[in-house]
C-alpha cells in the first residue's frame, strides 16, 4: 500500500514537474482522504524518505536471492549490491534527476530524502564488512573500523551522483565508477592501495 | 632468381613486414647474437641505446593507444629489430571484471544472471582478451566460450588515441597529413572492434563464404545470447601457435594446417574482399588432426575494389613488364605523387618495386616454404635499406594509401605465422591474376 501511495507521488511529480506542496493537496489529487494518508506516513519527507530506502531493500533482496551470493567476497557483495541498486533505481530516474536538483546538497553531505536510505545502508553494510574482517579480506585497524562503514556510504552517495549526471549509453560510466571506486576502496581498507588509487585517479582524470 | 620482375606492396610497410617478420621467425635472436660478436656493431649498439627510450615510452601506452603505436611503429620502423618483437607482444592487461559486474553486463542485456541462462558459468575468465575477457559455461552438454567486453572500451577510444599523437610525431616521425590518414583509418577500425553485434555477423558471412575450405574450422555463434558487449559461441578445441608446437606435429600436419591458412585467406581476399585483418598467434586454435580454428572476427578489413586491383597488380609479373601500369599503379597507391620530381618517383617506384618483387615471392611460385630464415632475412635487409633511402626520409608525403595499412597487416601476420609454423605451402592454386592482368592491360 505505501509502495502503492509512492508510485502516486512520484507520478504526480513528474506530471507537474514538481512535488506536491501539502499532504493536503496531493491527498486530493490522487483522491484520497487525508487522513488515510497518515495511516502511511506522519508527512510528505517521511514519504519521501522511504522511496530510496525501498530501493535499496529490493536491490539488496534480488542480491541476496542471487545464486552467486554465497560464494561471494565481501567486495563482490559490495558491488554487487551498488549495480543492483542503480538497476533498481533506473525505474524512476527522472524523478530521482529531479529531487537532486530540487535540493543542491554537496558531497560529504546529503538531502533528508537519503536519511532512511543511509539507515539501512549502514545496518546492512556492517555485517559484511565485520564478515570481511573476519576473514582478513579488510585490515582490522584500531580507531578506523567504525570509519569503514562512513567511507563505503560515501562511495555510494559518490556513485549516485555519478549515475544522476551520467549521459553515457546504458549507463556503462556508472558501471565503471562502481567496479574501481569499490575496488579502491576495498584496497585502502585491505593491504594495497596503491595500485587501485592509480587506476581510479587514472579514470576520474578521464571523465572530467 | 626469375622473380626480378614481380612487383610487389610499398616500400615503407613492406620493410616493416620484413622485419618484424624476421623477429617472429625466432630468428632474431640468432641474427642479434651475431651481431654482438661483430666488432662494427658499435653504431648498431647506439642505436639501440636511443631505442631503449623510444620503447620505454611506446610501453607506457595503455588499451588502443597501444595498439595504434604498436601498429605505426612497424609501419614506420622505428624500432631496432631487437625491440619491435618485444613491442609487438606488448599487452596492458586490464584489471578483471568482478563477478558482480559480469552478472550485471548480462542482467542488463538480457534481463537474467549468467546462471539461470547457462548450466554452468565460469566466473573466473579464462583468457583475457584485448578488450574484454572470455569465460568458459556449458548449456545442454555443450560447451561454450563466452567474450565480455569490459564497459566503457567504445568511450575511451578517442581520448586513447589522443595519447598518441604526440608521439606520433615525435618518436615515430610522422607528419600530421600522414596521421590523419592513419589515425583515421585505425579509429574507425578500433571502434569497429567494440562492436561484437558487428563480428557476429562478419563471422557468420566469412564463415559461410569459406565453409567448404579443407581444414578450416569456424565456431558457432548465439545470437540469443548475444549483444553488442557479449558474444556467446560453442568453445572451439585446439592450441595457440607455441604451445601447439610444443606438441611436436609431424611435417604433413603442419604442412596441412598451414595450407588451411593460405587457402582461408586467398578466398577472403580474392572472392569475398574483406578479410579478417588481425591474423594473431591469439586468434587461431590448431588441431592435432591438422585442422585450423579460426575466431575472432572483431577486425575485417572490406577492401575497395579500385584498391585491390590496384596493390594486387604488384603481385603480377606481367602487370610489371609494363611501365604504364607501373605509374598508374604508383600514383594510385599514392606511392608517389605528381608533386614530386621525376628523380624522387624513379627512385622511389625501383625500391619499391624491387620491394615488392621480394614479398612477393611466395605468390609466384606454386609451392613456398614459409620455415626459410634467409628469405626473411633478405626482406629485412631490403626494408632496412629502404627505409633509410634519403628520398623517403625526407618525404612530407604521407605515402601509400590507408587502406594498405591492414592489408599489409594481414599479410605480415600470415608470413609471421606460417614461418613461426615451419609450413610448406601450395601457394599458386588459386587462379586470380587473370582477372588483374585483364584489368590493366587489355585497356
Ligand atoms: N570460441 C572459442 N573457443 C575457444 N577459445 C576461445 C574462443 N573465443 C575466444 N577464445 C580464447 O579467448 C581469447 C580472446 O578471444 P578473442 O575473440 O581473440 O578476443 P579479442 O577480440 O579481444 O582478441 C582467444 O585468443 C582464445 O584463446
Ligand atoms: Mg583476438
Amino acid at each position: 500500500m505505501s509502495n502503492d501511495l509512492i508510485k502516486q507521488y512520484i507520478n504526480h511529480t513528474l506530471e507537474h514537474n514538481k512535488t506536491p506542496e501539502s499532504v493536503y493537496l496531493f491527498a486530493k489529487a490522487i483522491n484520497m482522504e487525508e487522513k488515510e494518508f497518515y495511516n502511511h506516513y506522519s508527512s510528505l519527507e517521511g514519504l519521501e524518505a522511504d522511496i530510496y530506502k525501498i530501493w535499496f531493500e529490493n536491490a539488496y533482496k534480488t542480491c541476496a536471492d542471487a545464486e552467486p551470493w554465497e560464494q561471494y567476497s565481501a567486495r563482490e557483495k559490495v558491488l554487487a549490491v551498488f549495480f543492483a541498486f542503480i538497476e533498481e533505481a533506473k525505474n524512476y530516474r527522472s524523478f530521482a534527476v529531479y529531487l537532486k536538483n530540487r535540493d543542491l546538497v554537496k558531497l560529504p553531505r546529503w538531502p533528508k530524502y537519503l536519511n532512511e536510505l543511509h539507515e539501512v545502508f549502514v545496518d546492512n553494510m556492517k555485517p559484511i564488512l565485520s564478515e570481511a574482517i573476519g576473514t582478513n579480506e579488510i585490515q582490522e585497524r584500531k580507531y578506523l573500523d567504525e570509519k569503514y562503514v562512513s567511507g563505503l556510504w560515501l562511495n555510494f552517495l559518490f556513485v549516485i551522483t555519478f549515475w544522476l549526471n551520467d549521459s553515457s549509453k546504458g549507463f556503462e560510466k556508472t558501471d565503471e565508477s562502481i567496479e574501481r571506486s569499490v575496488n579502491l576502496a576495498f584496497d585502502l581498507m585491505g593491504k594495497s592501495a596503491l595500485d587501485a588509487a592509480l587506476d581510479f585517479g587514472k579514470f576520474l582524470f578521464q571523465n572530467r | 632468381m626469375e622473380q626480378n620482375s614481380i612487383p610487389s606492396t610499398k616500400v615503407e610497410r613492406a620493410m616493416r613486414f620484413v622485419k618484424t617478420g624476421a623477429q617472429i621467425g625466432g630468428n632474431y635472436i640468432k641474427h642479434y647474437s651475431k651481431k654482438m660478436l661483430d666488432p662494427s656493431m658499435t653504431k648498431e649498439q647506439l642505436h639501440e641505446d636511443n631505442a631503449e627510450d623510444v620503447y620505454n615510452a611506446l610501453s607506457e601506452l595503455k588499451g588502443s593507444a597501444l595498439k595504434v603505436a604498436q601498429m605505426l611503429s612497424m609501419e614506420k620502423n622505428v624500432l631496432p629489430r631487437a625491440y619491435v618483437n618485444k613491442f609487438a607482444l606488448a599487452q596492458y592487461s586490464a584489471p578483471p571484471l568482478s563477478g558482480p559486474l559480469i552478472v550485471q553486463t548480462f542482467v542488463k542485456q538480457f534481463g537474467k544472471t549468467p546462471q539461470q541462462i547457462f548450466d554452468t558459468f565460469n566466473m573466473q575468465s579464462t583468457r583475457a582478451a584485448s578488450i574484454g575477457q572470455v569465460h568458459e559455461a556449458t548449456k545442454d552438454g555443450q560447451k561454450l566460450a563466452i567474450k565480455i567486453q569490459y564497459p566503457g572500451v567504445a568511450e575511451s577510444i578517442k581520448s586513447d588515441l589522443k595519447l598518441v599523437k604526440p608521439i606520433a610525431f615525435r618518436l615515430i616521425g610522422l607528419s600530421e597529413k600522414e596521421f590523419e590518414k592513419y589515425i583515421i583509418e585505425v579509429e574507425s577500425k578500433l571502434l569497429e572492434e567494440t562492436n561484437y553485434d558487428l563480428e557476429l555477423q562478419r563471422s557468420k558471412e566469412i564463415s559461410r563464404l569459406c565453409a567448404d575450405i579443407p581444414n578450416i574450422k569456424f565456431t558457432k555463434y548465439y545470437p540469443e545470447y548475444s549483444s553488442n558487449k557479449v558474444l556467446v559461441m560453442d568453445w572451439l578445441e585446439g592450441l595457440h601457435l607455441e604451445e601447439f608446437l610444443k606438441t611436436n606435429p609431424t611435417q604433413e600436419i603442419k604442412n596441412q594446417i598451414g595450407q588451411a591458412m593460405w587457402d582461408f585467406y586467398d578466398m577472403q581476399v580474392h572472392e569475398q574482399k574483406a578479410v579478417h585483418a588481425d591474423p594473431h598467434p591469439g586468434n587461431f586454435l590448431m588441431q592435432a588432426d591438422g585442422s585450423l580454428g579460426v575466431i575472432d572476427f572483431g577486425c575485417v578489413k572490406e577492401i575497395p575494389e579500385d584498391f585491390y586491383y590496384n596493390y594486387f597488380a604488384l603481385l603480377v609479373p606481367e602487370i610489371l613488364k609494363s611501365q604504364e601500369s607501373i605509374k598508374r599503379i604508383m600514383l594510385q597507391q599514392q606511392i608517389v605523387s605528381e608533386k614530386d620530381d621525376k628523380r624522387t618517383q624513379d627512385v622511389i617506384t625501383d625500391a619499391f618495386i624491387r620491394m615488392t618483387t621480394l614479398l612477393s615471392t611466395p605468390f609466384v611460385t606454386d609451392e613456398f616454404d614459409f620455415s626459410n630464415n634467409d628469405y626473411i632475412d633478405k626482406i629485412y635487409a631490403l626494408g632496412e635499406e629502404v627505409t633509410n633511402m634519403k628520398e623517403l626520409r625526407e618525404s612530407k608525403e604521407g605515402r601509400g594509401s590507408q587502406h594498405a595499412l591492414y592489408i599489409n597487416r594481414t599479410y605480415f601476420g600470415i608470413y609471421s605465422i606460417l614461418n613461426v609454423l615451419g609450413a610448406k605451402v601450395k601457394t599458386g592454386q588459386r587462379n586470380w591474376k587473370q582477372p588483374l592482368m585483364d584489368y590493366h592491360l587489355n585497356n
